[in-house]
């Protein structure tokens, strides 16, 4: 345990050594909530409309929400892994006395925590600044409903990102395509994080909702905005845990027949 | 002059050459990162039919006209990335020193560093892109001059954006940052993904005038829908012109800064 806390510390160290990268960063999370909250401030001008289920407040909330999750869910270091199997470091790792699978996680908890921390002061800026009429779920069911969705979207993020990372250990070259395709289509919207994937009909709905991407950010916010009934959630949760074993052993499996095929020439 | 303009053309030629060669080395990176692109270009399509399709309209636009928003917004985007690639490969010039090899070639530096090695990944994008363009326009029923005005004030968006990648590779000589500049500057000009309208003042003032994204996006769109003065279609080449004088003193102000470091 000792180990990892020394882990979560030098991750923090990192992240503060590269200040104007991380502070970059941000900005860029916040002026996309900006496209964001202007476009659907728009289509809800008239504060009693409703569109596909959604009046002002709660779509405005969904918005904010986007933020706060994605510091949660999508803050990684894991995406790194791509690079150093393509350029070797990874042998370094290997011969570290250290669980190579909890050193990840542990270093993507440190950027959970610190992009969470700024991402609330920002949320509460702009609350300040655009003054949005936000919904405030009062519900413990639904808060505590909530608080396990997260949790098993920031495991089930986490086996993904290993999971495509590792296709460097078979094309080296282009390790970072299949991340960036999985940032560009998941990241951004089969996981709800540009806009609710409930405006689609309901048989593309269906086939969201079979997959694993929906439950890293559109999920958790319909369960806080109550959208959906409890049994509905405990279904979603059970079909998200179901991915979360899969992809698990998955990643586990493909990590073994990686280790056979990995080669660091010239460490 | 005629004969510089031909010797730029050429060495623009060649670096875009190379820039293909380059990229075809590497023809599995290359189709991932065209598929990435064409993929986000048509979800988002798809979710302003959808959008549009709910609500009727969009700060007072039809979908018609929303999805020429999104189009031109495209274009001039695509157009960019396509010309002005060779800035995203400037950082590692200026911290390893290797821009002094740039600065002692009989050849302009700006030139060098904006326009060396166009992107032909985004090349291949913009024909199909301008007959979407004009299948949708004819649903607008735009008239000769609204379209001889569009043209001309896209190829002004493409004076702002050329001036905003000069003031990027200006301030990565100046600071060493150039990455997260060029994607803030990305991040902008996606807030013109739709008409600048939707914004509320004083964003909505700022983002046309002070950072002219709105200058640079919606204007060219709103010209071809006869939705502008001639108040607008001047102040709008007014700042390309300042915009771009503006990069171009600093540009010049930066290479004063320019140590070449590591080399």
């Amino acid at each position: 345990m000792k180990k990892y806390l020394q882990v979560l510390k030098i991750t923090f160290q990192q992240e503060f050594a590269y200040r104007l990268n991380f502070i970059m960063w941000r900005v860029r999370n916040v002026m996309q909530i900006f496209l964001l909250f202007f476009l659907w401030t728009s289509v809800f001008s008239d504060p009693a409309r409703q569109f596909f289920g959604y009046d002002r407040s709660k779509i405005l909330t969904y918005v904010f929400g986007i933020l706060v999750i994605k510091a949660i869910v999508f803050s990684s270091r894991t995406i790194e892994l791509s690079r150093i199997i393509s350029d070797g470091t990874l042998a370094l790792y290997l011969l570290k006395p250290i669980n190579f699978f909890k050193y990840w996680f542990t270093a993507d908890v440190a950027s959970k925590i610190l992009n969470l921390s700024f991402s609330l002061v920002e949320s509460i800026l702009l609350f300040l600044i655009l003054k949005p009429e936000l919904f405030f779920q009062s519900n413990p069911i639904y808060l505590l409903l909530f608080f396990i969705s997260l949790v098993i979207a920031v495991f089930l993020f986490f086996a993904i990102v290993f999971l495509i990372n590792m296709f460097s250990f078979w094309a080296p070259e282009v390790g970072w395509a299949l991340p960036f395709l999985f940032i560009v289509i998941i990241g951004d919207f089969l996981s709800g994080s540009v806009f609710p994937l409930d405006i689609f009909s309901e048989s593309a709905q269906n086939i969201f909702y079979s997959l694993p991407f929906p439950y890293l950010v559109f999920f958790p916010l319909q369960v806080y905005l109550g959208k959906i009934s409890i049994p509905t959630v405990i279904n979603g949760m059970f079909i998200s845990f179901g991915w979360l074993i899969v992809l698990w052993f998955s990643m586990k499996y493909v990590w073994e027949k990686g280790m056979k095929k990995f080669s660091s020439e010239g460490i | 002059m005629k004969k510089k303009i031909k010797k730029y053309f050429k060495v623009w030629w060649l670096l875009s050459r190379n820039s293909f060669m380059s990229m075809l080395s590497n023809r599995l990176g290359s189709i991932f990162f065209l598929l990435g692109k064409l993929i986000r270009f048509f979800i988002y399509l798809v979710f302003i039919v959808i959008l549009l399709k709910g609500t009727n309209s969009l700060a007072g636009y039809s979908l018609n006209q929303t999805v020429f928003f999104y189009l031109t917004f495209n274009l001039i985007d695509i157009c960019s990335q396509f010309l002005f690639r060779e800035v995203y490969r400037f950082r590692p010039q200026i911290v390893e020193g290797s821009f002094d090899l740039v600065l002692s070639k009989p050849i302009n530096a700006l030139f060098r560093s904006l326009l060396g090695g166009a992107d032909v990944l985004d090349f291949f994008t913009i024909p199909p892109l301008i007959i979407a363009m004009i299948f949708v326009s004819r649903g607008l029923n735009p008239g000769f001059f609204s379209v001889i005005l569009y043209m001309l004030l896209v190829i002004n968006s493409l004076v702002i954006s050329a001036a905003f990648h000069i003031f990027v590779l200006s301030l990565g000589i100046v600071t060493l940052e150039v990455d997260h500049t060029v994607l803030i500057y990305r991040d902008l000009a996606n807030l013109g993904k739709f008409p600048i309208d939707i914004y509320r003042e004083p964003l909505k003032g700022f983002l046309t005038f002070i950072i002219p994204i709105g200058t640079m996006m919606t204007f060219p769109a709103k010209a071809l829908m006869n939705l502008v003065t001639v108040n607008t279609v001047l102040i709008s080449f007014l700042i390309g012109g300042l915009f771009m004088f503006l990069s171009i003193k600093f540009w010049k102000f930066a290479l004063t800064k320019y140590s070449s470091a590591s080399s």
